[in-house]
């Protein structure tokens, strides 16, 4: 079986990303920039009501305001509206205006049902308004998992810690928004989508238009971000198709910040009630739980009511011999959820490792001596001893409160796990080999933004014996080879034994027909140029024993608390990570720190709030949907463990996922209480310090 | 946004005509022009007031300085002497959404802007300050609205400038009907309090001009807290200017912003603290009483610890070194 090589020239260092001058020039062309020939701006009609019958839809006047060129329903007849924000009708014109006054001359005719709910606690109440009629918003009963005896265990148990913790569903909110621009033509469909997953659009394309995916041509240069919610064609796709069919022009459709909070995919919300015990040793040995949260209209009726697709791993990280877990999901009306970097995780985390911290301080542990007794994760160990120096945890460990004065100080840690991950073995690729030596490698994947096109230099430079940026590479086009879609931390394991794989077969060949013995490095040149006048184009796919799965790691984190206004101040976050070979140093620090400021934003800032009485998001924006700036960021250290003898592991997910429950557990630590509701605002630090009068309804 | 025409004022009678009945004066335009593209207000005409002459200037006299309308609210964060003369106002003009806002924004919209209540904001309800039946945030999501209210509506006054200005007692200088009108602070907001359709008290053509900040306090200062660490709104933001004449406060005034339709002052608070020497008791029996009347509501009473915390901070604030 292949090895990587043991003395490595540029993978395990740091190279600049190969398209950095062309990102901060304004040269790199993504999705939003593309300008084809006669396009056209697309917008999407939404339903203004979270639940209504939509009778019929008169598009006409739209179509008679001047410089409107199409528009379209976005489904035939008669039909149920069940979220603010749903998708009605969309147009096609010459301008934005043009396209906003067109919205507004729509005529809709609906029964507008006042019979919603978006509360999840609300929704699980016998009474509660159906979100699909005929199926409890919540199961009756909700799914149980038992192992040993919880009953039998807790008795024994010497120390019990009881908590309800929660989560808000947080939104997907990359910088670039969801859209595409979309030319539908007798020969076919060009898609330049914001998309993590090129094949994914195309078959989602051509399924909804019912054309053989060899019509559909997906293009994706470059793109800001998904974070798990860019994987399908979605609404925009299908519509700004349509449009383009009826306008003979293509159609370029990006959502506004204001739809990407209705409509476009979001992390489920949990409510975590948690009994966890632990036997005088410090062994964990009881764990009783029952969560519920929502993904929206989620799966709906499918599985006899619920939202389907909000439960969390339980216990999480830790094993425990004595569980039970109860969860279930809630339908509301709001906007489904999709994945969402780590799905399951961030808010498994925060619940567990703020349970896990409680019962510490219960038992007179030390919370890290007390994982350290538990986390079965040699590795995770490891990166405990070695992150605890680094961040000078025993000398900064104080009981909880302890901290002097009114501004408080508090550590916390959490142990990061990414149980799937690992390679998509589908993935292929090719490489063009000029006589001059030139070298071009053409991969069907794309770069989600995490330096996709610099891992392939990277490992095609060290392989070739070149440097990365004598590499041109192309992605993102449907075009080229298969590759996976972005996401669950599987790109980089995906395409570096592909990238391999073509290597070998360049060098055996070029070996073979140059005469040379090694056509590496200092002789490639020579090499290349006995190919005469026919480039070389060699295939390749991915190959085992490159790569493997389960990234892990540890962060620690520091904060101030202002006890008198609440205001949380992250002065440190430590994370040691793993992720077995590191490809590209530079790059994956800046996937961790990209982690860890989302772990940030969800831990203090982050919430999707929704108004009980009409039924609308209420902060669609970033005024008051908070995100993280750059005054809210921390000094961010990162240590990585680089370990060649497991092979390449993604790190995409794992950065994210105990970002929350380590600030969460230093808040703890500086106040003396715990907050047990993300995000944690001052609003909630004062009313756990016991500072806020009680409301009394007039 | 609708349809508008636009025109370029160059005299504050040009200007005043050109606005007419139905037109929006145009200087920063950071909070106009989100209006309008939400459809929340309409205008048949924008006016660039931007080439009104003498409106973009500081000018320092004795016994008060002007700070013209047009003045850019980072004007203010760096102008050395504002930083040396009022602290307060240095620090509040700091505070205003971020450094490129700040470079445009403009006193005048600063002081003019409307609410920034979510519910008045969205486009897809009718709340009681767009002439709807009801204030939702009353039994709604309340955790940024007010804690005093003269109306059904509790959306707050968010102008970190107002707030400062109310704790130095300036004057805006309003043109309304071809005359300057002098409102103080309260009585440029006090129409907010009563009626739940207004944001200030200005009259459709009403232009502030300038205001005016008698210099008698020479100690200020001005404190928020937001949820975020910048370009965040204040939670609860205070102001409160004195001069410090052997150790006690003379002609002492507190203001606090986003917990009131006006800028929130209680003038036996005021008086109380007129002679005291600034030390722990005094701030916080000052505080009780800035705060006594306080109406929390089901998701924003931390305010009034927060609010609490903030007067007896930044009336501390006011020994300065010395």
């Amino acid at each position: 079986m292949s090895s990587w090589p043991a003395e490595t020239k540029y993978i395990s260092h740091s190279t600049a990303r190969i398209d950095a001058p062309a990102k901060v020039t304004g040269r790199a062309r993504y999705s939003s920039d593309i300008q084809a020939e006669g396009w056209l701006y697309g917008m999407i009609l939404r339903s203004k009501w979270p639940a209504a019958k939509i009778l019929s839809v008169n598009l006409d006047p739209a179509r008679q305001i001047p410089g409107v060129k199409a528009a379209v329903v976005a489904r035939d007849g008669a039909f149920n509206i069940r979220y603010y924000g749903e998708e009605i009708a969309a147009v096609a014109g010459t301008s934005k205006q043009v396209c906003l006054d067109a919205l507004r001359a729509i005529e809709v005719q609906a029964q507008v049902r006042h019979e919603f709910v978006v509360n999840e606690n609300e929704a699980r109440q016998p009474d509660a308004a159906q979100v699909w009629p005929g199926a409890p918003n919540a199961p009756a009963t909700p799914r149980v998992l038992e192992n040993g005896s919880v009953d039998q265990a807790f008795p024994e148990c010497e120390a019990i810690i009881e908590g309800f913790y929660t989560t808000p569903v947080q939104l997907h909110n990359p910088m670039e928004t969801h859209g595409n621009t979309v030319s539908w033509t007798d020969e076919g469909v060009t898609a330049w989508a914001s998309t993590q997953g090129i094949s994914s659009v195309r078959d989602g394309l051509a399924g909804a238009l019912r054309i053989h995916h060899s019509q559909v041509r997906v293009i994706t240069e470059y793109m800001g971000g998904g974070f798990g919610a860019k994987f399908g064609a979605g609404a925009e796709g299908v519509l700004a198709a349509k449009l383009s069919r009826a306008a003979k022009a293509p159609v370029r459709l990006m959502l506004t910040r204001f739809d990407q909070a209705l409509a476009v995919g979001n992390r489920p919300s949990s409510f975590q009630k948690i009994k966890l015990g632990a036997l005088a040793d410090g062994t964990l040995h009881a764990f009783d739980a029952e969560n519920y949260g929502t993904a929206g209209i989620g799966g709906g009726a499918d599985a006899g009511g619920g939202g389907g697709g909000a439960d969390i791993p339980m216990p999480y990280l830790y094993p425990v011999p004595n569980t039970r877990v109860k969860q279930s999901a809630v339908a509301v009306n709001a906007g489904s959820a999709r994945a969402f970097r780590a799905p399951g995780n961030p808010p498994a985390s925060f619940g567990m490792e703020s349970a896990m911290d409680d019962l510490a301080v219960k038992l007179g542990l030390d919370p890290l001596d007390f994982r350290l007794k538990n986390d079965p994760g040699k590795i995770r160990q490891r990166e405990y001893q070695l992150g605890a120096k680094k961040f000078g945890w025993k000398e900064k460990y104080q009981q909880p409160g302890r901290s002097p004065g009114v501004v408080k100080t508090g550590i916390g840690c959490a142990g990061a796990a990414w149980p799937a991950g690992g390679a998509s073995p589908f993935t292929q690729g090719e490489a063009t080999v000029n006589p001059d030596g030139s070298i071009e490698f053409r991969l069907g994947v794309q770069d989600i933004g995490t330096g996709t096109r610099t891992v392939i230099a990277v490992v095609a430079a060290e392989m070739l014996g070149l440097k990365p940026e004598q590499i041109t590479v192309r992605v993102g086009d449907t075009n080229f080879p298969p590759g996976p879609g972005s996401g669950g931390s599987t790109t980089c394991p995906s395409i570096s034994p592909t990238v391999f794989n073509i290597c070998s077969k360049v060098l055996q060949q070029l070996q073979t027909q140059s005469g040379l013995a090694d056509a590496r490095g200092l002789n490639w040149f020579a090499a290349c140029k006995k190919l005469g006048v026919s480039p070389l184009v060699v295939h390749g796919q991915w190959e085992p024993g490159l790569s493997a799965d389960r990234a892990g790691g540890v962060q620690f984190a520091e904060v101030e608390v202002d006890t008198e206004t609440g205001l949380v101040t992250v002065k440190k976050i430590l994370g040691v990570h793993d992720c077995g070979l590191i490809i590209n140093q530079l790059t994956l620090e800046s996937q961790i720190n990209g982690g860890i400021i989302m772990g940030l934003g969800y831990a203090l800032y982050e919430e999707r709030i929704m108004d009980d009485l009409s039924g609308v998001v209420l902060n669609p924006n970033f005024e008051t949907y908070k995100m993280p700036g750059i005054a809210d960021v921390p000094d961010i250290e990162v240590v990585l463990i680089n370990m060649p003898e497991r092979g390449v592991i993604g790190i995409g997910e794992p950065a994210t996922v105990p970002t929350a429950g380590a600030i969460a557990n230093a808040v703890a630590n500086a106040i003396g209480v715990r907050v047990f509701s993300l995000p944690i605002t001052p609003a909630k630090i004062l009313a756990a310090l016991g500072k806020v009068p009680p409301f009394v309804k007039a | 946004m609708k349809a508008f025409q636009y025109a370029t004022a160059h005299s504050t009678d040009s200007a005043r005509e050109l606005v007419a009945d139905q037109g929006a004066y145009l200087a920063g335009g950071n909070d106009l022009l989100g209006l309008l593209k939400d459809y929340l207000v309409s205008a048949k005409v924008l006016v660039n007031i931007k080439a009104l002459p003498g409106l973009d200037r500081i000018v320092r006299a004795k016994n008060f300085w002007t700070i013209g309308s047009l003045v850019t609210v980072s004007q203010i964060e760096h102008d050395v002497e504002i930083k040396k003369h009022f602290p307060g106002l240095h620090e509040a003009a700091s505070e205003v959404a971020s450094p490129q806002i700040r470079n445009v924004a403009t006193v005048g919209g600063n002081l003019a802007q409307h609410s920034r209540c979510w519910y008045f904001r969205h486009r897809d309800t009718v709340c009681l300050k767009k002439d709807g039946d009801l204030c939702y945030a009353r039994n709604g999501e309340n955790r940024y609205h007010s804690l005093f209210t003269g109306n059904s509506c509790i959306s707050p006054v968010v102008s970190s400038l107002a707030t400062i200005f109310t704790a130095l007692d300036a004057t805006a200088i309003v043109l309304r009907d071809g005359q300057e009108t002098r409102l103080s602070m309260a009585e440029l907001y006090q129409r907010a309090w009563e009626n739940p359709l207004a944001h200030n008290s200005l009259n459709p053509g009403d232009l502030i001009v300038r205001v005016e900040i008698p210099t008698e306090r020479s100690r200020s200062a001005y404190l928020q807290v937001s949820d975020k660490h910048a370009f965040d709104w204040a939670l609860v933001s205070c102001a409160a200017a004195a001069e410090v004449v052997d150790g006690r406060l003379k002609s002492p005034r507190v203001a606090l912003g986003s917990i009131s339709p006006v800028p929130h002052q209680v003038e036996a608070a005021n008086r109380f603290l007129d002679g005291k020497v600034l030390d722990d008791a005094a701030v916080a029996q000052a505080a009780d009483m800035i705060l006594q009347d306080a109406k929390p509501l089901e998701h924003n009473a931390y305010k009034v610890p927060l609010a609490h915390a903030l007067i007896r901070r930044t009336l501390l604030k006011l020994k300065g070194n010395t």
